[in-house]
């Protein structure tokens, strides 16, 4: 710890990066060689499953621009994802025979019908499109008051999975495929241009295993640090002081000359923009966009992630998205057979991963209640809890108020005074 | 008739225990909290709630022994009414005379429109906020076991048919008008309505597909135009 | 009263009702450029209430409020900072875990130009806009009297620190007119004092005029050119501090009542 405190403030929060990215762009070369029975987990993850685990934490990241920053609680996050899965569809498979465009598209035939456009850009297409989807949604909702908003982001999430499930025949047009899904959803690649110049690949999925997990791995870990660093640089501009102004008192960011709806439905938008772009990323990576894939538990899971990392803090909720995910795709499993062979007598075996929800019901409660700054605090209160002020002896003097205070839940009734 | 009481009272009784623990256990703490921990704490708390009859009951539907004979009582343009039908409306209505009795008349209704108004003048006056609280929460409960009761005798239920339900049950009293009891009545019979002509018409109606769709289409709409539900009162905007 | 220039602010025949409750009563109020006004009244006269027309946090029931040309009635709150409308609350309300110097920055919100793509790609322009408004938000800190706090969050300053900081944020969206509900509330004797010493010193060095709102009479009698008094939603007088402290509604409607003359 004395080390640690000799490192410039400036710097430390490049530390645990610059040790990070290493591991983790090396991990496909080394996790086949890790031991299989590790206590507890047995394993790490492959690096096909880390492909989802990263997606995951895109999303993360990005609800925590809506969730964490600006303080508005979103519970349909998967909308987004859900739009960003289908526009990757929409762009980059066959599901429109009637047309036949191609653009830039690798591997594909000219010959062959739908839409075709490249992958790459089609990541950035889904991006927008669900920024902008996510415009239409706020526009309307973000007026209202906390809990109303809950429920009407709840609502979006429920009416778009079941526009996708239902969708394939809207007035005798097949839009969405219905419950079968689009698929197959292009791949992405190089093209055979950048492949003879520098080695690029042409098309991810026309390789041998292991290469196209490595590659799709290799890409949602760019992608994942790309979403990072842009929610670093927009949480300390103009914008982002904005968010926290707003999710700390509404009133006050409004009377200080920041537009409310305008500055909500940027957070809005940019949350979605990740969104889409994993939602396409998930599509492109499974070549297929289902609706069994959108789900309302995904909202509450990506939800979990945020508040167990700590609402606003970037590192936190890439740590808590990497656990968590990972116990979603692996891990309770993992876990579970751990504890049947070595805990549970053969009587009692319990499946854990069928009790997966309530265990993060159970991880958003505790928290909430003991620990409502999450592991890794936002920089801001970590420096408040460091410096030991929890505020001055006259603090009774001023209302309270933020998600967030450390130690929300135990202030007391006697040190709140009624607003003046 | 004797067992059909006995189940009301039993299960009403035991969804007030059941949910003036969670206000205790929860909520309460978080009573100085900010807003968002509350509804966050609330969704994790659902699916606790969830898993825990999921462990009891697995994920298979469950029915109970006809408690009501489905016996025709008339029948009007071919439309049957049976017993079974009727009896939701003859347990519904009574229990909706006794809440808004006990709402507006007794001493414990009123401090709860005191505490729901303002806390803190509440508590300056007198009412004892914590058990007034837990009492509504009680309340609550109690009634959701009563519905719960009624959805059973017509139903099949499975650990998490309770989410949907109450889904739906927050998207009628939003509609209603938070706080205002026959808003909340009206906003039901509302959704119920809509879902049964969505699903029983074959013409203008996108059908059963759809039904989930159509009713938060509609939430969202209200709350856009008239955000204090088709009965709720204007507040006066507050700072 | 200055006759030639038009005044700043002009409230014509401003009516507030909740419900059925009136709480300002068809208000008529100036305040010429770069004077410093106040207005008083018991609690619960009303003055809050027309405070938070004139920023745009309630809409007015009815009548006309005009800020230097613009008619703002029905604006947002936002809008109105932007044109040059600067507030305080009764109630401290910083963003408590924003650092002094963020809480200033937010107030320069309506000033700043970076956008998203600006901010995301580091662009010198936005870069040098964010230098600059940082070099400026320390001047302000400094000029508001709080020093060594820039970095400290806005809820761990001492209580007189903190309703400074209110002021410096305030000033940070560069108002004509700095609108301030009732400054000195829970402050102690000296703190008060130090606190109008501040307001004069503000008044000397910057081109604004200055609405101060207080129960406590003896605040403002010394620090403002006029006053006008509030009771019951109504103006009861109107005139010097002199003029108005030997009024005799005014006498009347604060030793009526719980007063804090």
């Amino acid at each position: 710890m004395a080390e640690w405190r000799r490192i410039p403030p400036r710097y430390r929060g490049w530390v645990p990066l610059l040790v990070a990215v290493p591991l983790a762009v090396t991990y496909p070369f080394y996790v086949t060689g890790l031991p299989t029975n590790i206590p507890v987990i047995l394993t790490l993850p492959t690096v096909h499953d880390s492909v989802t685990i990263l997606v995951f934490v895109v999303m993360a990241v990005g609800l925590n621009v809506v969730v964490g920053y600006a303080g508005l609680l979103d519970l349909g996050y998967v909308a987004f994802y859900a739009i960003g899965a289908y526009t990757a569809g929409w762009l980059a498979s066959g599901q429109f025979q009637q047309i036949n465009f191609h653009f830039g598209a690798v591997g594909v035939n000219s010959s062959e019908t739908g839409i075709h456009i490249s992958v790459w850009l089609v990541l950035l297409l889904a991006g927008v499109v669900t920024a902008i989807g996510g415009i239409l949604i706020g526009l309307p909702t973000l007026r209202l008051r906390g809990d109303y908003l809950a429920i009407v982001t709840l609502g979006f999430g429920e009416i778009i999975p079941q526009f996708v499930r239902n969708g394939d025949d809207l007035h005798g047009f097949d839009l969405t495929h219905g419950t079968f899904g689009i698929s197959p959803i292009d791949a992405p690649g190089f093209g055979q241009t950048l492949h003879n110049a520098v080695g690029l690949p042409v098309r991810y999925d026309n390789s041998f295993p292991p290469t196209p997990d490595r590659l799709f791995f290799w890409t949602v870990l760019g992608i994942l640090l790309l979403t990072v660093f842009c929610s670093m640089r927009l949480r300390d501009s103009r914008l982002g002081r904005a968010w926290i102004a707003i999710r700390e008192d509404e009133t006050a960011a409004g009377a200080m000359g920041i537009p409310l709806m305008r500055t909500k439905t940027w957070a809005y938008a940019i949350g979605a923009f990740f969104g889409g772009i994993a939602g396409a990323y998930v599509a492109t990576f499974n070549s297929g966009a289902f609706p069994s894939q959108f789900d309302f538990n995904i909202s509450i899971f990506l939800l979990c992630m945020v508040i167990l990392g700590g609402m606003g803090s970037i590192w936190g909720v890439v740590l808590a998205g990497t656990i968590l995910a990972w116990l979603n795709v692996e891990g309770l499993a993992n876990i579970g057979s751990w504890l049947n062979s070595n805990v549970f007598p053969s009587s009692h075996q319990i499946d854990v991963p069928k009790y997966e929800f309530g265990i993060y019901g159970i991880i958003i409660v505790l928290m909430m209640l003991f620990r409502p700054i999450g592991l890794i605090p936002e920089r801001r209160r970590k420096r408040e809890i460091e410096e030991g002020s929890l505020g001055p002896l006259d603090e009774p003097l001023y209302e309270m108020r933020g998600a967030d205070e450390p130690g929300a839940g135990e202030r007391g009734e006697s040190e709140r005074i009624p607003r003046g | 008739m004797g067992g059909l009481a006995a189940t009301f009272v039993i299960v009403a009784a035991f969804g007030a225990l059941v949910n003036s623990t969670i206000e205790f256990v929860a909520y309460r703490r978080l009573r100085n909290a900010p807003r968002l921990a509350v509804l966050i704490t609330a969704v994790g708390m659902s699916f606790i709630v969830e898993n825990i009859s999921l462990g009891i009951y697995d994920v298979n539907a469950h029915s109970i022994p006809p408690l009501i004979s489905s016996a025709n009582i008339f029948t009007i343009g071919g439309v049957h009414y049976s017993w079974d039908a009727f009896f939701v409306i003859l347990v519904t209505a009574p229990v909706l005379v006794l809440l808004t009795w006990l709402v507006k008349s007794t001493r414990q209704g009123k401090s709860m429109r005191a505490t729901s108004q303002d806390p803190e003048a509440a508590a300056i006056m007198g009412i004892d906020v914590n058990r007034t609280i837990s009492f509504a929460f009680a309340l609550a409960g109690a009634l959701a076991g009563v519905g719960a009761v009624l959805f059973l005798v017509e139903f099949n239920i499975r650990y998490d048919t309770g989410f949907q339900l109450g889904l739906i049950a927050f998207t009628a009293a939003v509609l209603g008008g938070i706080g205002n009891l026959s808003g909340a009545v009206v906003g039901a019979l509302l959704i119920g309505l809509i879902q049964a002509f969505n699903e029983g018409l074959s013409w203008f109606a996108p059908g059963s597909d759809w039904t989930r769709s159509l009713v938060f289409a509609i939430l969202i709409a209200i709350l856009v135009f008239r955000p204090e539900g088709l009965l709720g009162e204007r507040t006066p905007e507050g700072a | 009263m200055n006759q030639a220039a038009d005044p700043l602010l002009v409230a014509d025949n401003v009516r507030k009702e909740f419900g059925g409750l009136l709480a300002v009563n068809d208000l008529d109020f100036t305040i010429p450029e770069r004077s410093i006004v106040s207005l008083i009244g018991p609690n619960g006269a009303g003055k809050t209430t027309f405070f938070n027309m004139l920023t745009g946090l309630y809409r007015a029931t009815s009548g006309t409020i005009v800020f230097d040309g613009v008619d703002i009635t029905d604006k947002p709150p936002h809008a109105i900072t932007k044109l040059g409308v600067g507030r305080t609350f009764q109630n401290i309300r910083l963003f408590p875990q924003m650092t002094a110097l963020e809480n200033v920055l937010v107030g320069m919100h309506s000033r700043l130009k970076g956008g998203i793509l600006g901010s995301i790609f580091g662009l010198p322009r936005v870069r040098r806009e964010e230098r600059e408004a940082e070099e400026k938000a320390r001047e302000l800190l400094a000029f508001s009297g709080l020093k060594r706090v820039d970095d400290q969050l806005a809820e761990s300053l001492a209580y007189g620190d903190q309703r400074r900081l209110e002021v410096a944020r305030a000033l940070a969206t560069e108002p004509k007119l700095l609108l301030l509900d009732e400054p000195t509330a829970g402050m102690n004797p000296q703190e008060t004092v130090a606190f109008l010493d501040f307001v004069a010193k503000l008044r000397e060095e910057r081109p604004i005029a200055i609405l101060l709102i207080e129960h406590d009479m003896k605040v403002v009698m010394g620090a403002s050119e006029r006053v006008t008094v509030l009771d019951y939603g109504e103006k009861i007088a109107e005139g010097s501090p002199n003029e108005v402290q030997q009024d005799e509604r005014v006498i009347e409607a604060y030793l009526g009542r719980t007063a804090s003359v």
